[in-house]
């Protein structure tokens, strides 16, 4: 299935998917949009494009994490073609799988593609391919739910429990399902938000470390806040800990490096991208410091 | 594979094809429609060098299957020049270094063009930021900001004197 | 040639040079390329946009080893496929070459070994794509896997698989020079520095993937297959003619190459690259065109590339800053193949000298293989890295002796003209004025130390040559030769064989030419780079198109001069010597008559004298009533052949005796005609947290001798101080047992416009005595300055000295906590960037040792790979 065909494409010129069939959904006008439901928050339609994203006043007032998140997505004119369904279906990458078919044939293929080894983690039998979407956190931050289409019927599932942990089978949808819409619940407009991304490149980048959090404050504590990081472990992933660590809180730089640590201990980067998995790691303590910071001033 | 009959509106044009449906746009406009001002610069959607405009956005023609381009209006640097002569944009890139072996240069003329169509006046930053999606490997894109002030310019004085 | 060039040079060019701006009507004028047309709306033509009628699609097979030998390949099943017209072997073409003459260790395709992953195995010609494609999976080789070398220094140890044979602990070559008495001097030094610097490889990663289509004809009178075409991105098509005709045991005169416009070549098309000979070898088993583009990932397996390099610099000085000694011990890591390599290892060290006055130099350089796809020339070649290095001590030095380092620099210039230590003539020497320059335009001394936290100014100087003393093939034989041909309407055309790649060859051809006839730019058509249309010029490589095939046009362009201004000054009574040719018009040096026609870009060319262009002189005299003091450019040259018959011109160019170097074993790298300098400051904050380094902004000042185009050679200085900011920040080929990590562009990441700072180029213009109108090399010197310049504004912003380019946030993190003592954390897996000891790969398994393919027994792999293994590994 091909939505933007960002992801898909250049895989299917690496031989990473040689699909029989391709179905091209990019004209399918009623899964695009954004849709505020008054008092039941938005339903962004899967098809939605990251550029839509980015420029929708409405996301940028209710939910700037994710208008910000998206705008960091790889390049401008790959926003014009990217989804936001794509963005969180999107193929875990690694160095070792996201090459083409003689490299691959060359280094003796990974668990995820053709083979039966983890580069990255020799000896092990797990494949630790890494989540690299960018909107994906924020949306976990905003407690997005996703529906998911099917001959069978249509349901609907909270986006933390559509990624499973693993970097081969990395997300729940199975071959016949179709992930149509996102929905933003009501209770997470209007957080304050932040997106930080580490890359090398200024533009087209994936990420190499994601922090979002977003966050809540009455009389300058914290009432509420979440936090997500990205491209460090196989699935985009909340983290656990930091809206209890935060709550009742005057964010200061204390508070904010101690969630920093949590942030740290949370991630589990490895040689699946450039730069070192301990640098990666530190800057997630970095990122989700000053994240916080930044969230939580006035 | 089976070919397909397709219909695609190129520059204005509407073509009548015959081609595999896994066939990517790009690859269509070279070798079917000998439209080889598009180019291929990568293998991974990074480098921006087969832009084109697709219903006036810019999409990499490397990344986007013809058959899924049926009904669309596809605009290519062939498309660009106007009334047989060069378009401001041409003109400036041309006499301020803009393009040095130009092989980028056509994927930045689209990203430009809609640029100034969706932002007549972009500021510095609008303009870097716009271009962040092509790779230019001669320039070190500085003469492309001059270039693209001077096509304002130019346009501009041309709509006066209209 | 060399002799009578150098009395033509020394009799005639001040005439030239005295000239004041003002006296120039097309030079000096900052005007589109000529071929600008062509690339902004698409219509001009790069090697793949090319077909021609029955051509069809070569793909190549790719070694899964980094070094194994070929035990048996068969091609039976492949040749079999329906749609696959050909499949070749190294057994179709089994000659070595190489773009040195004493490095030909290549074959098109693999004869006897595979030396890295990538090498080239087999090809087939098949009618489409998706044909060949399927056909490679289909021919069945056998490896015998050897133990394969990935770091220099451990290569450097080997007594067994050796890479090449003959080439004893792999070193390719090894070279040793002494100038002066560098012990003594160190030994009476007030202060040594010593150190030891690390830049990583990098890549070209030109726009265009290299692309070639080889078609032959057959011969009339054998019936056999005769002339072979081939259209190449190539940045020396006559070098490539020449290899063609060796491989395939052809006259060179039964080649002809052609090269469409280059999509960028920066050194990466300056040599031979496989594919060229693979096609028509291809196409002559096929006997039917072939055309053949590389996948980005296969541009970086030809790669030809800026080797990693290691660099043991240690530098002597004085109390007040002077220099008294350096040493360095250079070991490049050259990859599988010889390539340019000997050359740049010798510039390494060559160019130690003729930036600075140096007394005493000591330089051990050795250029070592490894089984990684083979290094080559890349933009700047040789000098780069050790610039980085030298740049880089020298301002530890100025901090420790507490000398500015703008000062320390202006210490230790030269004063030319002279030649240096170890042979290199400078003549034209901008240096000065280009640390002025940027010293000024920077505010360097109000603002150095006092941009606030974390912020900071650095300045680096660097020099080029401006094309090679010695071609690569050694020969008296002019470089350059250029022929000029006048049609009888005032069209010039001109024939170069030299080759525009983006860099504006074509356009100050045209405009040498225009100005020495006195005619508008719009009146010169170019003819460039066809073997068969146009003599010889080795190439766009080392910076050398402007000053010697600038030379040669312009030398061209005076014969025909000459012609025309002769048959004009009878037609005017005259002395020809007072005849100015300016405009479009000829006329007397003191003709204050109507003003000269004063736009000198003019886009009309009449076409027509008096409409009767072809009638020649006789419809003239009819009209003519008297002397007169102008004529038309049109009526002259009418004039002209009317005198003379044809109007032809030829120029070339060899450079000087007296440029070409000292007599040392490898004193033929390094030497020049004329060098070029450049200045930069950089100033750059870090964010002491992350590591990230921010360049804000680069002032670049640049000697280009004189600048002819001045946008074309700001665009030059531009794209250089980008191209070295991308290798100072972020570029960098990453490595795993002869793995590359990252072959496409979305993982070498050149730099988007995002990140790229604001470059202000400066030109300094120093009049070169013997560069065309003065000039001299734009586009590769100004590269070499911007790495130290980030390091040491890096060291000057938060006091840590940078090692190891590229300066990677990991790597500017480590050596921010190292310098702190705070919570050191292994960032970058034992490497420490502040003192690299040793080669760094990226983590991962070491999927070599566990036997790579072959230990996969449901790979697809295996169906047509099987492997024995062999050696100890």
């Amino acid at each position: 299935m091909l939505a933007g065909g960002t992801d898909l494409i250049p895989s299917m010129r690496q031989k990473l998917f040689e699909p029989q069939y391709v179905l091209d959904l990019r004209h399918i006008a009623e899964l695009k949009g954004i849709h505020p439901q008054p008092g039941n928050g938005v339903e962004i339609g899967a098809l939605t494009t990251l550029n839509a994203i980015e420029h929708s006043e409405f996301l940028r007032r209710h939910y700037p994490v994710l208008t910000e998140a998206a705008g960091t997505v790889a390049s401008p004119v790959l926003r014009n073609m990217g989804t936001i369904g794509g963005n969180i279906c999107l193929d875990t990458r690694c160095l070792w799988y996201n090459q083409s078919l003689s490299w691959r044939k060359a280094c003796g293929f990974c668990i995820k593609k053709d083979g039966d080894l983890c580069h990255v983690a020799p000896g092990g039998t797990k494949c630790w391919a890494v989540f690299s979407g960018d909107t994906p956190p924020a949306l976990l931050c905003l407690n997005a739910e996703v529906e998911i289409a099917s001959p069978s019927g249509v349901r609907r599932i909270p986006l933390c429990e559509f990624y499973t942990g693993a970097g081969n089978d990395y997300r729940k949808l199975q071959p016949d399902e179709l992930l149509t819409r996102v929905f933003l619940p009501e209770a997470s407009a209007d957080y304050r938000g932040v997106y930080r991304k580490l890359r090398i490149r200024g533009s087209i980048d994936y990420p190499l470390a994601g922090v979002a959090v977003v966050l809540k404050k009455s009389n300058r504590h914290v009432s509420d806040a979440r936090l997500a990081i990205t491209a460090v472990n196989p699935a985009p992933t909340l983290v656990k800990g930091a809206a209890q660590a935060l709550e009742g809180e005057v964010v200061d730089e204390q508070v904010a490096e101690a969630i920093g640590e949590l942030a740290a201990k949370t991630a589990k980067p490895l040689t699946t991208s450039a730069l070192t998995p301990e640098y990666r790691r530190e800057m997630i303590r970095v990122f989700t410091k000053r994240a916080i910071l930044a969230a939580a001033s006035d | 594979m089976k070919k397909e009959l397709i219909e695609l509106k190129v520059n204005g044009r509407t073509r009548e094809l015959a081609i595999e449906p896994s066939k990517l746009l790009l690859d269509v406009l070279r070798e079917d429609l000998q439209l080889t001002g598009s180019k291929r610069g990568c293998d991974d959607s990074s480098c921006g060098a087969c832009t084109v405009l697709v219903d006036g956005t810019p999409m990499f023609s490397c990344t986007l299957l013809a058959a899924s381009c049926q009904g669309q209006e596809i605009t290519t640097v062939e498309g660009v020049s106007e009334h047989g002569s060069l378009a401001a944009i041409q003109k400036a890139y041309g006499d301020w270094g803009g393009a040095q072996c130009g092989y980028c240069t056509p994927g930045f003329m689209m990203t430009v063009k809609h640029l100034l169509s969706v932002n007549p006046h972009p500021s510095d930053e609008q303009i870097r930021g716009a271009l962040s999606g092509n790779l230019c490997r001669c320039t070190g894109y500085s003469q492309m900001y001059e270039a693209i002030k001077a096509a304002i310019e130019a346009e501009e004085k041309g709509l006066a004197a209209l | 040639m060399g002799g009578r060039d150098a009395r033509l040079t020394a009799g005639r060019m001040p005439v030239l040079q005295n000239r004041k701006m003002s006296d120039f009507s097309v030079i000096g004028k900052p005007v589109a390329m000529v071929d600008a047309a062509g690339k902004t709306t698409g219509a001009g033509k790069y090697t793949d946009d090319l077909s021609v009628p029955g051509m069809l699609i070569g793909k190549i097979l790719h070694s899964p080893y980094p070094h194994a030998r070929l035990k048996r390949v068969d091609t039976s099943r492949a040749k079999a496929l329906d749609g696959v017209v050909a499949v070749v072997t190294g057994g179709d073409a089994p000659k070595t070459y190489g773009i040195l003459p004493v490095g030909h260790d290549e074959t098109a395709l693999a004869v006897d070994k595979v030396r890295y992953v990538g090498d080239n195995v087999a090809c087939v010609a098949a009618v489409d794509e998706a044909t060949a494609e399927k056909a490679l999976e289909w021919v069945n080789v056998q490896y015998e896997v050897l133990p394969a070398y990935f770091d220099p220094e451990e290569s450097m140890k080997a007594e067994t698989d050796l890479i090449h044979e003959g080439k004893p602990h792999n070193i390719e070559k090894d070279y040793h020079h002494v100038f002066g008495d560098p012990d003594k001097a160190f030994g009476e030094a007030d202060y040594v520095a010593e150190g030891r610097f690390i830049a990583n490889e990098v890549t070209h990663a030109a726009m265009e993937p290299h692309s070639v289509l080889a078609s032959f004809e057959l011969d009339p009178h054998t019936g056999k297959l005769g002339r072979l075409t081939v259209w190449s991105s190539t940045q020396v098509p006559y070098y490539l003619q020449h290899k063609l005709s060796l491989v395939l045991d052809m006259p060179m005169s039964q080649i002809r190459v052609i090269k469409p416009l280059v999509g960028g070549g920066f050194g990466g098309k300056s040599e031979v690259i496989p594919l060229e000979i693979i096609a028509a070898v291809a196409a002559r088993s096929a006997r039917a065109p072939v055309k053949i583009t590389y996948t980005r990932e296969e541009v970086f397996w030809a790669h030809r590339g800026r080797p990693r390099t290691i660099i043991d610099l240690k530098t002597g000085v004085q109390n007040d800053g002077r220099i008294t000694a350096v040493k360095a011990r250079v070991v490049q890591d050259g990859g599988a193949y010889c390539s340019y390599g000997v050359v740049t290892i010798l510039y390494s060290g060559a160019l130690l000298g003729a930036l600075y006055d140096i007394p005493n130099i000591q330089f051990d350089g050795y250029r070592v293989l490894t089984n990684k796809p083979a290094c080559g020339a890349m933009r700047g070649h040789g000098t780069v890295n050790v610039r980085f290095a030298f740049e880089s001590q020298l301002d530890e030095i100025s901090a420790k002796l507490g000398i500015d380092p703008a000062e320390i620099r202006r210490r230790n210039l030269l004063k030319p003209p002279c030649v240096t230590v170890n042979g290199l003539r400078v003549q034209s020497y901008g240096l000065p004025e280009c640390i002025d320059k940027v010293v000024e335009r920077s505010g360097w001394k109000q603002r150095k130390g006092k941009l606030g936290k974390a912020r900071g100014l650095g300045i680096g100087c660097s020099h080029y040559v401006s094309g090679a003393a010695n071609s690569i093939i050694r020969s008296d034989m002019p470089h350059s030769t250029v022929n000029i041909k006048i049609d009888r309407d005032g069209g010039v055309v001109v024939y170069t064989g030299a080759s525009e790649i983006g860099q504006g060859s074509d356009t100050m051809t045209a405009q040498i030419a225009a100005e020495v006839l006195g005619c508008s730019l719009s009146r010169v058509k170019i003819v460039a780079a066809d073997t068969d249309l146009t003599p010889i010029d080795i190439g766009s490589y080392s910076s050398r198109v402007t000053f010697m095939a600038g030379n040669a046009t312009l030398r061209a362009a005076e014969e025909v001069r000459k012609q025309i201004a002769s048959a004009a000054a009878r037609r005017m009574n005259c002395a020809a010597e007072d005849l100015v040719l300016r405009d479009d018009s000829v006329f007397h040096k003191n003709y204050a008559g109507k003003s000269v026609r004063a736009t000198p870009v003019e886009t009309t060319v009449s076409g027509r004298v008096e409409g009767q262009i072809l009638r020649g002189s006789l419809q003239q005299k009819r009209k003519e009533e008297g002397p007169r003091d102008l004529m038309t450019f049109e009526e002259a040259v009418v004039a002209a052949i009317d005198f003379h018959g044809a109007l032809t011109g030829t120029g070339s160019y060899a450079p000087p005796p007296e440029a070409r170097g000292g007599k040392h074993k490898g004193a033929g790298v390094g030497p020049s005609p004329a060098y070029s300098y450049s200045a930069q400051v950089a100033e750059v904050s870090v964010d002491e947290d992350t590591g990230e380094v921010t360049v804000h902004k680069v002032w670049a000042s640049h000697d280009c001798g004189r600048a002819l185009n001045p946008v074309a050679v700001e665009g030059q200085i531009i794209g250089s101080v980008w191209m070295g900011l991308g290798q100072a920040l972020q570029e960098e080929m990453i490595w795993k047992d002869g793995m590359l990590m990252n072959p496409g562009l979305l993982e070498y990441r050149s730099p988007s416009s995002a990140e790229s700072p604001e470059i202000e180029a400066i030109i300094v213009e120093s009049i070169d005595p013997e560069g065309p109108f003065g000039a001299k090399e734009c586009s590769e010197g100004s590269l070499a300055a911007t790495i130290p310049a980030i390091a040491n504004a890096i060291y000057d912003a938060v006091g840590v000295r940078l090692r190891e380019a590229p300066f990677t946030p990991e790597r500017v993190l480590a050596a921010l906590r190292a310098k702190k003592q705070a919570k050191t954390i292994n960032m970058t897996e034992g490497v420490d960037p502040t003192a690299p000891t040793r080669f760094r790969e990226h983590g991962g398994s070491l999927w070599f040792r566990g036997k790579g393919p072959q230990r996969h027994p449901l790979d697809p792999a295996r169906g047509e790979t099987t492997a024995e293994v062999g050696g100890d590994d």
